[in-house]
């Protein structure tokens, strides 16, 4: 009996050898060896930026062609200003990829060349209006495609569909931004097509001040965005007395919001969407020392300015770097023109205007 | 009690009515080194009756006689020893002497330690999750629940880990800051530490109180370890690969010196959790030198330096994308080789000396000094302005793109395909996207423009300098009364900070606040974590390898305690009462100014920077100070206990014990976010315990039993946790006070022998309710500002949930019925539980001992009504509510209601058997087949995440998955040991 035991321990023991030789494997607890560097992918490019555009028909195209475009890295969302995408140019024009990833400078460069393969994403255009009296064009962008209907595309997100579409070449020196005159600057109806400036980096020159800003509220931000009840438009036509509505800085921060609501400020402007107003003013929601309504979040800003007798709008973020910073005294009065480099777009047919970072914006004494 | 015990049962108790010259002799001893085992208990019966029973005397003789002549079956049990069965014949009317009866240490029971568990990651939930490790005494429940229930994570009658006393050479051990259990300090050292000594219950100890879930004593002086040399080699597939032990014990010399060394090197990974592994030694050594039986000082110190990888919990979601339950989240590859991101790092010293002193049998004092000093590190991921680099970040996967109810707002079907494609193909190709990207942090970190790295792996650094002094006195001053009693001091001050362990390809870290950043970016002195660097070099410190950033606090605590207790003993009747007074205080020290609460600087001024103040105050009008010495919080403890126990004829006893305990919270219960201020709870208090348990036992003829039934009622718990709140996109500090629980249940183990010579069945069950009592108040704060956001709201479902009565419509969707006035119908309240513990836990085994050392068992265990830890935040109004802070029945439904983890059923097996060769070397193995039914679905534990997600009508929040953690497969472990 004994003896059966140990034989048959013993041929077990014999057959599991090569499962234990896997079983034994030792883990490797040593010092880690650095990663390679990552190597740029070997590509080239067979459709311009401006034919990928010219493809756009008026509504989303999900792209069953092997089309392949190739552009530098023309933003950063180092300072915040751009948040989840970045633009990439080529001669022809700038486009926006939707990548819809947080801290994408670390991964994609500034300057250096990406290859899309834009087979299975979708060009779509975001900010188009077709009102009569101030509508237009938006911006032709490459996103993936959104069922939901909110957007004509929505953000690519998902790593993999980043990885198996958007390919990194060699990193390369950063876009050199092309300086424009007013009469190089794109119509309501432009896109890339028409106009090799829209989407890139390009500095506009000797801009004034036009006295307007524009922000849009949210009473609370996890209710329904679009519903009037939670919108507040802090615009010249909301409060024609106060068409800037107090605001020096070229966004604000959670901070500053803060600031200026309990400050009483906006206490008059109304509550309601484009002209439908619900009755009821900022100062309504007016609590104990607070607005605690009002969600304590950063806004993004317009700025207005004019470039000789075209309306620039510069748009920044709340959540970015400079936010919080002020717009020389000299600016605001009028004194002063700025210098400004940025990605220059459309939205509803107007130029909306977004820099990199603060330094993009130069003061001319 | 159980010394007291022993000297009475030395006593020949039960005799044979018929005057016989015959009887039976010998000595019980170990089989490792013939030591004697005193106070085993012998029992001798006949064709099934018992005839005569008695225990062996400290020197382990012990002696029936008056027997007539014939075959008797001899039955040995004794504490922490496998029972022992053996055939006499006694002829002629001679005493038959034995000489040797040798038994064999109950192998089992000693494997458990903290190793047996895997190091749940738990540290950014907010939870715990350690389970009770009970160590065997001839208890059956002990024995079986100790060592077989360790594996379901266990908590015995469902009391945190940290209510479990374990002592070291009579210096209660449990952390300053947290209380848990230390077990972590010797694991690997289980030879070192095998002596124990251990109490169930409110029963006391004799070297300290006690509280209510027993108190456990590692003995660890030289001497009490066994003698001879042990070398043992473990294989084990559910935890680490190999296990090597060596030790030695000298034995008491003539000269009355004795030591003992122990070394141990655990290594490896194992078969089911990947990223796991070990990489831990062991080390023991001491001294002991006795003189005259009079003085005895002992000196030993230990460590066990290593790492140990940590498991993460993930979603179902992903397990079942992985198909895969023991999926863990924490490694990628690096180079090709894994790699895991949180390790545990340590190197823990603990130094003990011990004088002992007994003048007279009746009388000995012991005074100890303890010492724990050394690093304890755990490393993770730390990111500035950069992508989530943890696979399983919950927008990487399908249920992000899609869900099938509309109200999510998530219905991008092709995106979906893409998340379920990047997690389904499990090949090397997309290892990358289901595991960390090392290459890629690398790389990011390679780009980055100056070289600082926006990836890095930080190492949490707890590191404890913790002395205790402990004099105890144990007086028999009559066979009626023994005096135990005693005084305790302890001083811990416990740095904690971070450093950076590597920089993962870049060249430095930045030691400012993004989260800081990210609200009061355009006044970067608010962003710094060390203000005082920042305003004496005009920027933000920059980090290399090794350099402390973050945070950096002492947690300071002061403990001083006396103690006594009484053992009265009135012939069958032994009664005890005790009592217990200290001091115990706390307070923070924080050794880093951070910009977000720069307080006052050292001269009592506020402080400015660039025109602007940065000194801030509270609600309350107190400056906010992250730098320097808090308040120190005080407070009176005592504990009161009493009990009796009553012994009847044939092995019956009776006891009843009560005790009613006020304790103080610790630390970590205290400080709402002691990284970054001095703040405490609110209306912070004592914990007030009151517990009783009636217990049955039985032991005779081999049959054993204790039946107990208890009821424990914790009530004024606080706790704080801190998290992301999605209502005020922000982070958040969670205070909330006034937690009561109750614990009732019964506790059952019995063992019997079953038809063959040396099988025996025995069997356990727990079964107990273990539940929140009340709603707790809850404050909650922003981690940023300390802006109250909500404060004294109750937690309005933590306790119960209601139940709504549902009815299923034509098309197959339930609903929550309504009665004909419209109203929904609640049909009860569902209590909420303690998590993580089964409420019912049972066992059933059988064990065939051969007299040849063979050993065999086979057990089937049963686990039900274990339940996942709650998350305070889904149980408040506010979260219930939802965006539009209307509350309804549908949202309370979904919100509210406590998980619980389906029933399991285990079937485990071991066998072993040793062999002596020329009677001095013994060799042997023992080897271990756990779920054997290789069941993968069992819950061992987890929490919910804090985190809602809006719905698309904004009208209500839904919660985010919660994440578990699963039991191994079947796994086996095998051990062979030498011995001489």
């Amino acid at each position: 009996m004994k003896k059966l035991f140990i034989i048959s321990a013993a041929l077990l023991l014999l057959a599991s050898c090569t499962s234990l030789k896997e079983e034994f494997q030792p883990v490797f607890t040593g010092k880690y060896k650095e990663p390679d560097k990552a190597q740029p992918a070997q590509m080239s490019a067979n459709t311009t930026i401006a034919e990928l555009a010219a493809m756009y028909n008026g509504k989303p195209w999900d792209i069953d062609k092997n089309i392949i475009i190739a552009g530098k890295v023309s933003t950063t969302d180092k300072p915040g200003n751009f948040y989840k995408s970045l633009y990439i140019q080529d001669e022809t024009g700038g486009i926006e990829l939707k990548f819809g990833r947080n801290g994408l400078y670390n991964d994609y460069l500034p300057g250096q060349t990406l290859y899309v393969k834009c087979k299975g994403l979708t060009l779509g255009m975001y900010g188009f209006s077709s009102s009569a009296s101030y509508g237009g064009n938006g911006m032709v962008q490459l996103g993936f495609t959104d069922p939901s209907g909110e957007y004509e595309t929505s953000y690519l997100e998902n790593p993999l569909l980043i990885d198996q579409h958007i390919f990194k070449g060699e990193t390369g020196t950063e876009v050199a931004s092309e300086v424009i005159t007013e009469s190089q600057l794109p119509g309501k109806n432009d896109t890339q097509k028409n106009n090799r400036y829209i989407g890139k980096l390009v500095t506009l020159k000797g801009l004034k001040y036009a006295n307007e800003a524009f922000v849009l509220l949210y009473i609370n931000s996890n209710w329904d965005k679009k519903s009037p009840q939670n919108r507040v438009f802090l615009s010249p036509s909301n409060v024609a007395s106060d068409p800037t509505a107090g605001i020096t800085t070229w966004a604000m921060s959670k901070a500053k919001m803060t600031e200026y609501l309990t400050s009483g400020r906006w206490d008059a402007f109304r509550v309601g969407s484009g002209n439908t107003y619900t009755g009821e003013t900022v100062g309504d929601f007016k609590g104990e020392g607070s607005y605690p309504g009002f969600e304590k979040a950063a806004y993004s800003v317009s700025q207005y300015f004019k470039m000789g007798s075209k309306e620039i709008q510069i748009r920044t973020s709340g959540y970015c770097k400079f936010s919080d910073v002020e717009i020389p005294e000299s600016v605001l009065s009028g004194k002063s023109t700025i210098d400004v480099t940025g990605i220059l777009t459309l939205y509803q047919g107007n130029i909306q205007f977004t820099v990199n970072s603060i330094d993009d914006i130069v003061i001319n004494d | 009690m159980k010394k007291l015990l022993t000297t009475l049962s030395a006593v020949l108790i039960a005799i044979t009515a018929l005057a016989q010259s015959g009887g039976v002799k010998g000595s019980v001893v170990d089989r490792q080194g013939r030591a004697p085992i005193g106070d085993a208990k012998i029992v001798l019966s006949q064709k099934g009756e018992e005839v005569a029973r008695c225990a062996s005397a400290n020197d382990g003789r012990f002696l029936i006689d008056r027997l007539a002549d014939g075959m008797y079956d001899m039955l040995v049990t004794a504490d922490g020893y496998n029972d022992l069965i053996v055939s006499v014949t006694v002829d002629k009317g001679f005493v038959k002497d034995m000489m040797f009866v040798t038994m064999t240490a109950s192998q089992k029971i000693a494997e458990v330690d903290d190793s047996s568990f895997t190091e749940f990651d738990m540290d950014d939930s907010g939870y715990t999750d350690t389970p009770t490790i009970l160590y065997g005494s001839n208890d059956v429940y002990t024995n079986i629940a100790g060592y077989g229930f360790s594996a379901i994570r266990f908590k015995n009658r469902g009391y945190n880990s940290e209510t479990q006393d374990v002592y070291l050479s009579g210096i209660r051990l449990n952390d300053a800051i947290t209380g848990y259990s230390p077990y972590s300090l010797w694991s690997g050292l289980n030879e070192a530490m095998r002596a124990k000594e251990t109490t169930m219950g409110l029963e006391p100890y004799t070297e300290g109180l006690g509280r209510y879930n027993g108190v456990t004593n590692i003995m660890a002086n030289p001497s009490s370890v066994r003698k001879g040399w042990r070398f043992s080699a473990l294989t084990n597939s559910a935890m680490y690969r190999l296990r090597l032990m060596g030790t030695y014990a000298s034995g008491e010399l003539d000269n009355g010196i004795s030591y003992a060394v122990n070394v141990s090197a655990r290594v490896g990974g194992n078969d089911w959790i990947k990223g796991i592994y070990y990489r831990s030694f062991a080390y023991y050594a001491g001294i002991e030198k006795n003189f005259d039986d009079i003085h005895r000082v002992t000196l030993f110190t230990f460590a066990t330096p290593g790492q140990r990888g940590a498991q993460n919990a993930s979603t179902q979601e992903v397990y079942d994308l992985m198909g895969d339950n023991m999926y863990n989240s924490n490694w990628g590859y690096q180079n090709g080789k894994v790699r895991n991101s949180r390790v545990r790092k340590t190197f823990e010293p603990v130094t003990v000396l011990r004088y002992s002193y007994t003048p007279t049998t009746d009388l000995e004092a012991n005074a100890t000094l303890l010492w724990r000093t050394g690093k304890n590190g755990y490393t993770a991921l730390d990111w500035y302005d950069a992508a989530d680099p943890r696979p399983d970040y919950y927008r990487n996967l399908p249920s992000y793109a899609y869900m099938e109810e509309e109200d999510y707002n998530r219905s991008n079907d092709e995106k979906y395909e893409w998340a379920r494609e990047m997690w389904t193909q499990h090949n090397r190709d997309f290892a990358n996207y289901q595991h960390l990207n090392w290459d890629r942090l690398y790389n990011v970190n390679y780009n980055s423009p100056d070289g600082r790295s926006k990836y890095a792996l930080e190492e949490r650094h707890v590191d404890q300098n913790d002395i205790h002094l402990a004099a105890n006195l144990k007086w028999r001053a009559s066979d009626h009364f023994t005096l135990n009693g005693g005084a305790t001091f302890r001083w811990n001050k416990t740095e904690n900070y971070k450093v950076i362990n590597d920089l993962l390809g870049g060249q430095y870290y930045l030691n400012i606040d993004q989260f800081a950043e990210r609200d009061f970016g355009a006044n970067e002195a608010l962003t710094q974590n060390d203000l005082d660097y920042y305003m004496a070099h005009g920027e933000a410190q920059k980090i290399e390898k090794g350099g402390k950033y973050g945070y950096d606090y002492y947690a300071n605590v002061r403990d001083a305690r006396i103690w006594a207790s009484g053992e009265f003993s009135f012939g069958r009747l032994t009664a005890n009462a005790g009592f217990e007074a200290g001091y115990n205080s706390f307070w923070r020290e924080g050794l880093l100014r951070k910009g977000l609460f720069a307080g006052l600087d050292d001269n009592g001024n506020e402080i400015f920077w660039g025109g602007q103040r940065l000194t801030n105050y509270d609600a309350d009008g107190n400056v906010i100070s992250s730098k320097g010495k808090s308040d120190v919080f005080g407070f009176f403890v005592w504990n009161a206990k009493a009990g009796a126990a009553y012994r009847f004829d044939g092995g019956h006893r009776v006891s009843a014990n009560a005790g009613f305990l006020n304790d103080a919270p610790t630390f970590n219960q205290a400080f709402v976010s002691p990284r970054t201020r001095n703040t405490v709870v609110p209306n912070l208090t004592t914990t007030k315990t009151f517990s009783a348990d009636v217990n049955y036992q039985y032991n005779n003829g081999g049959y054993s039993a204790r039946v107990t039934a208890f009821w424990t009622k914790i009530m004024d718990q606080t706790d704080v946790m801190s998290f992301y709140d999605d209502t005020y996109h922000s982070f958040t500090n969670f205070a909330m006070w006034g937690i009561d629980q109750r614990h009732a249940g019964i506790e059952i183990g019995a063992r019997a022998p079953f038809f063959l010579k040396g099988l025996t069945i025995s069997g356990v069950l727990s079964l107990g309710e273990y539940i929140y009592t009340s709603n707790p108040i809850m404050t909650q704060t922003m981690d940023n500002s300390t802006d109250v956001l909500v404060s004294n709201e109750p937690v309005e479902y933590w306790k119960s949930s209601p139940v709504y009565k549902k009815a299923k419509l034509p098309d197959g969707t339930t609903v929550l019925d309504q009665n004909a006035d419209g109203e929904y119908i609640i049909e009860k309240e569902q209590k909420h539980y303690v998590p993580s513990t089964p409420q019912l836990a049972a066992e059933i085994a059988f064990n065939y001992r051969l007299q040849s050392y063979w050993f065999f068992e086979l057990n089937g265990q049963y686990f039900a009504g274990s339940h996942l830890d709650m998350n305070p935040l889904y149980r408040t109004t506010i979260a219930v509510a939802g965006p539009d802070h209307v509350v309804t029945p549908a949202e309370i439904d979904y919100m509210t209601a406590q998980e619980k983890f389906a029933p399991a059923f285990l079937l485990n097996a071991s066998i072993g058997k040793s062999w002596y060769i020329n009677r001095k070397y013994n060799f042997g193995f023992s080897c271990e087949i756990k779920n054997m039914l290789n069941n993968r679905n069992v819950k061992t534990g987890g929490y919910e995440q804090t985190r809602l997600i809006n719905s698309a009508a904004h009208n209500r929040y839904y919660r985010f998955d919660s994440k578990y953690f699963y039991m191994c497969g079947a796994n086996y472990m095998l051990n062979l040991y030498f011995r001489f």
